[in-house]
């Protein structure tokens, strides 16, 4: 089937693309203008900005946490008003059915669950096989798992090391790994209750540092393409800044990405000794090349904290709204849920300035990413309002006005005039998330490329724009018309799949029947267990 | 061999599957029950979804306290294997049921390798019997002369924070000792043997602990594909089980879905039962489908279809109370039996809109 996409503004920077045309579809696939042949389909986009499907790289979109929060929280997602039932379980709340059909009225595509404990891969999967339209991944934890620490301890060779984390990676379907506060789990488990990038994890004396240093040096040589995605230490605490800024000098020339930088952009000024650290941070992502970072932006309201990082949820758990949280000692990092609510309070006023000015400060569009950590920050469904904020100056001042006058005062908010252009929005929703994940086949328009395609319908309300996206085209359907869900497809897990070693495939069998008095084959499953065609699509690493 | 009954008639599969939906259709207040793995419930809650039913777990009494603890105010819980590796002091907080046994056994002949701990000591809170699985574990018994284990619960966490006390738990110097030593005590539950405020006490017993030094839970689920299930449901819904679809979106409520009250009580007109593991009894009045795994259809049912048992006749994806987590269950000697799910979704093409379901 030949599909023509008429008369819409492209906006493809990858191809240098950018102005009125057309583009053609054919089947799944991204196709040049074919000489002498009539399109099937037409799609007119006239008065609309035509980009790639969006790349979200950090939403906790399933898995064991999220499904504990769903858990905790059943009056969170309760309140929903009835609806026509288009699609299955569409009516219900916070659900994986819901999750796909959001993303994909928002124009996205593509969807990275950041935290999956690889002793769980099947449920994690199981729960993203049930997001219906949309691609997912998956990134699996290690850092605070007795196997890692003990090599580590040990002085295992890089080798054996490499072979573990390709071991799991392979085993868990994961696309890439991340690290969550290294070292802080295993220590909370021995009654520590504060861990820095230095400090050492009781019963191993390995620090937080070695462990970082450790995973993103078996990630670059494995050639996992997603660099090591790290969640620092001390998250949330004021004068992380200094923990960050420690963590990215820590990247060393070597590719490292740091998650929700906004977490950790808190100064100890002022009379609260809260304040804002955004622009000296955003100053450190300018000056080191080899560091990304995404945002976790704090929009206000309701939402549920969820997080592998479970010392800092233990910590945190006093300021529950409402009064009820789950923390779990898992068999690596586990986890806290715990329920929050974002006020525009001097706290909540400094938090959302932090955002904004990474967002606006850090200059390369290919190194800041677009997350709000759903729902850490905020649900992910407040991105089309965050897109306004960032494309428009009159948006951002509008919103300051009802904020903490008190608190943008100790930030450089009120002084950035930078708009972000459609350009720059393609580049880092698009572009930069494929770069940076290893997926050449998407986040541009060229020849060849998936058929994942947003079509925007150009207003002067930017939220609504990108609220209700007026076509989106997955693997060559059309999903969405006019913020509807049209057609009902299954997409599939992007994953590595690094060959096992079979001396460690051995020694984990070992270890498992002697340390569990159980077969590695617990953890195992095959592709059939997910009962859906073709569950996963595979990436290749680098050469 | 038959495998598909209308009354006591055999007939195809598929054709009991069309009779099926066309009572799925006619019926005003559809209610399930099923015991399956997760593949099950994944098409049992798609179906529930497309005829408006409500759903619950079969037994789904402990269960639905296990839930509410999650529902009502969270906690700290621990996995199977760090218990294994870390638990210094294990406290089997009233019975557990005989599925757990083994675990429990595994753990009196392990000690802890990680956290410092050398050894592993065991207590018993308020429970009566001497249950044949404690002989090896050798428990040192907490209780309160007339108190069931919520009361000796109470006790025990007001005398660790040293309350006063009317009747004094057996023991305690002994499990003070142990706790104030302890590298990381783990309470054992489930909630066969614990209500929802029993539930809620030890939490607060272990919230209290670890203002200063560390404790958790391990979740021993009453039923372990109804804790399978109910993650399912979670995930598909944002509920949990005891949900229905009467009103097209879901809507959770423990006692208004309790399926069994809702039968006994004349709310539901027709019942769907999935269980390869048990046959349904007929409610009176009450139109009935059971797939279930039997020779010979069930008694006074409209239609039964047998189905084969997860991770015996057929692969399947169940909850596993030794990982803590779903795990993929291999045939023992797989049949020729259809699962549950793919039964369902059989039944499913013969409703009117003939749409197949998302799972
Ligand atoms: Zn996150």
């Amino acid at each position: 089937m030949l599909t023509r996409i008429k008369g819409g503004e492209i906006v493809d920077p990858v191809n240098g693309r950018l102005g009125k045309g057309d583009l053609w579809i054919e089947d799944e696939a991204i196709v040049e203008a074919p000489a002498g042949r009539r399109a099937d389909r037409t799609i007119d986009a006239t008065g609309c900005v035509v980009m790639a499907g969006a790349i979200d790289i950090h939403s906790h979109i399933g898995g064991g946490n999220v499904n504990t929060a769903r858990l905790l929280l059943p009056e969170h997602h309760a309140a929903h008003a009835q609806r026509p039932a288009e699609t299955p379980l569409s009516n219900a709340g916070w659900s994986t059915f819901q999750t796909g059909c959001l993303y994909a009225k928002m124009g996205f595509t593509t969807v990275v669950e950041p935290a999956m404990s690889p002793g769980s891969a099947l449920h994690t999967h199981l729960e993203l096989a049930d997001i219906p339209i949309i691609d997912k991944a998956t990134l699996a934890i290690l850092g605070n798992d007795d196997f890692l620490l003990s090599m580590i301890r040990d002085k295992a060779s890089s080798q054996m090391i490499e072979d573990y984390v390709a071991w799991t990676v392979g085993s868990s379907r994961a696309l890439g790994v991340k690290v969550i506060n290294a070292g802080a789990a295993a220590a909370f488990k021995e009654n520590v209750r504060t861990f820095s990038l230095d400090d050492v994890v009781p019963s191993y004396g390995v620090s937080s540092r070695k462990i970082v240093k450790t995973l993103q040096a078996a990630v670059t040589t494995l050639g996992i393409p997603h660099p090591l995605h790290v969640h620092c230490n001390n998250l949330g605490a004021p004068g992380a800044a200094d923990t960050a800024a420690a963590t990215i000098a820590a990247a060393e020339g070597v590719p490292l990405h740091l998650a929700h930088l906004q977490f950790y952009g808190y100064g100890t000024e002022g009379k609260r000794r809260f304040s804002s650290e955004g622009a000296r941070l955003a100053e450190l992502v300018n000056s080191t090349p080899e560091v990304t970072i995404d945002i976790g932006q704090v929009m206000f309201g309701q939402t549920v904290t969820i997080s592998s990082d479970v010392m800092r949820q233990f910590t945190s758990r006093g300021t529950a709204s409402p009064k009820k949280t789950v923390i779990f000692d898992g068999d690596g990092n586990g986890g806290g849920i715990v329920p929050y609510r974002y006020r525009d309070d001097f706290y909540g006023s400094v938090q959302w300035a932090i955002g904004l000015e990474l967002f606006l400060l850090i200059n390369d569009p290919w190194r800041v990413f677009f997350t709000t950590d759903h729902p850490n920050g905020a649900p992910f469904t407040a991105y089309p309002d965050l897109f306004a904020l960032l494309m428009s100056r009159d948006a951002r001042n509008a919103a300051a006005a009802n904020l903490s006058q008190k608190a943008l005062a100790l930030s450089t908010l009120g002084s950035i005039d930078r708009e972000y252009t459609f350009e720059e929005i393609a580049i880092m929703t698009r572009a930069a998330p494929a770069k940076l994940l290893g997926l050449k086949d998407r986040g541009h328009l060229g020849a060849g490329a998936l058929a994942d395609v947003a079509v925007y319908r150009k207003g002067k309300d930017i939220a609504q724009m990108f609220r209700e996206a007026a076509f989106v085209i997955k693997n060559g359907d059309v999903v969405v018309e006019d913020g509807a869900i049209k057609n009902y497809r299954w997409g599939r897990a992007l994953r590595l799949n690094p060959p096992p070693d079979k001396a460690m495939v051995r020694r984990l069998e070992a270890y498992y029947q002697e340390r569990y008095g159980l077969s590695l084959d617990w953890f195992d499953f095959p592709d059939s267990a997910i009962r859906r065609d073709e569950p996963f699509g595979e990436v290749s690493c680098n050469a | 061999m038959a495998v598909a009954w209308i009354g006591d008639r055999d007939v195809p599969v598929a054709q009991a599957a069309k009779h099926a939906a066309g009572l799925l259709v006619s019926s005003l207040s559809p209610v399930f029950s099923f015991d399956t793995d997760v593949h099950g419930t994944r098409a049992a809650i798609a179906l529930a979804e497309r005829v408006g039913a409500a759903y619950d777990h079969i037994g789904g009494e402990a269960l639905a306290r296990e839930t509410a603890l999650f529902t009502d105010r969270g906690g700290m819980f621990i996995a199977p294997g760090e218990t294994r590796r870390r638990a210094d002091v294990v406290v089997i907080a009233g019975s557990l049921p005989a599925h757990h046994h083994e675990f429990v056994g595994k753990l009196a002949s392990t000690i802890p390798d990680l956290g410092g701990g050398a050894s592993r000591q065991f207590f018993l809170i308020g429970a009566e019997t001497r249950a044949a699985y404690l002989s090896k574990v050798k428990p040192t018994r907490l209780a309160v002369t007339g108190s069931d284990v919520g009361g000796t619960l109470a006790a025990v966490r007001a005398q660790c924070a040293g309350r006063a006390v009317a009747e004094p738990v057996s023991n305690f110097e002994r499990f003070a000792k142990a706790l104030a030593e302890a590298k990381f005590p783990v309470f054992l539950f489930c909630g066969q043997s614990l209500d929802l405020p029993g539930l809620e006490m030890l939490q607060g017993l272990i919230a209290d602990i670890n203002r200063k030094s560390r404790a958790s839970a391990l979740h021993l689920p009453a039923s372990e594909s109804g804790w399978g299930s109910t993650l399912a449901s979670t995930w598909m819904t944002g509920f949990p089980m005891r949900t229905g679809f009467g009103r097209g979106m879901p809507e959770l409520d423990s006692w208004r879905f309790d399926v069994a009250r809702m039968l006994a009580a004349g709310e539901a007109d027709l019942h769907l039962w999935v269980s390869a593991k048990t046959s349904v009894s007929v409610a009176k009045g009450v139109s009935t489908i059971a797939l279930t795994k039997g020779k010979k259809p069930v008694a006074g049912a409209a239609v039964t279809i047998s189905i084969g048992e997860p991770g015996v006749d057929r692969d399947a994806v169940a909850w596993s109370s030794r990982i803590g987590t779903l795990a993929a269950v291999k045939a023992q000697a797989a049949t020729d039996l259809p699962d549950a799910a793919s039964v369902l979704r059989l039944i499913a093409e013969h409703l009117p809109d003939g749409k197949a379901l998302p799972c």
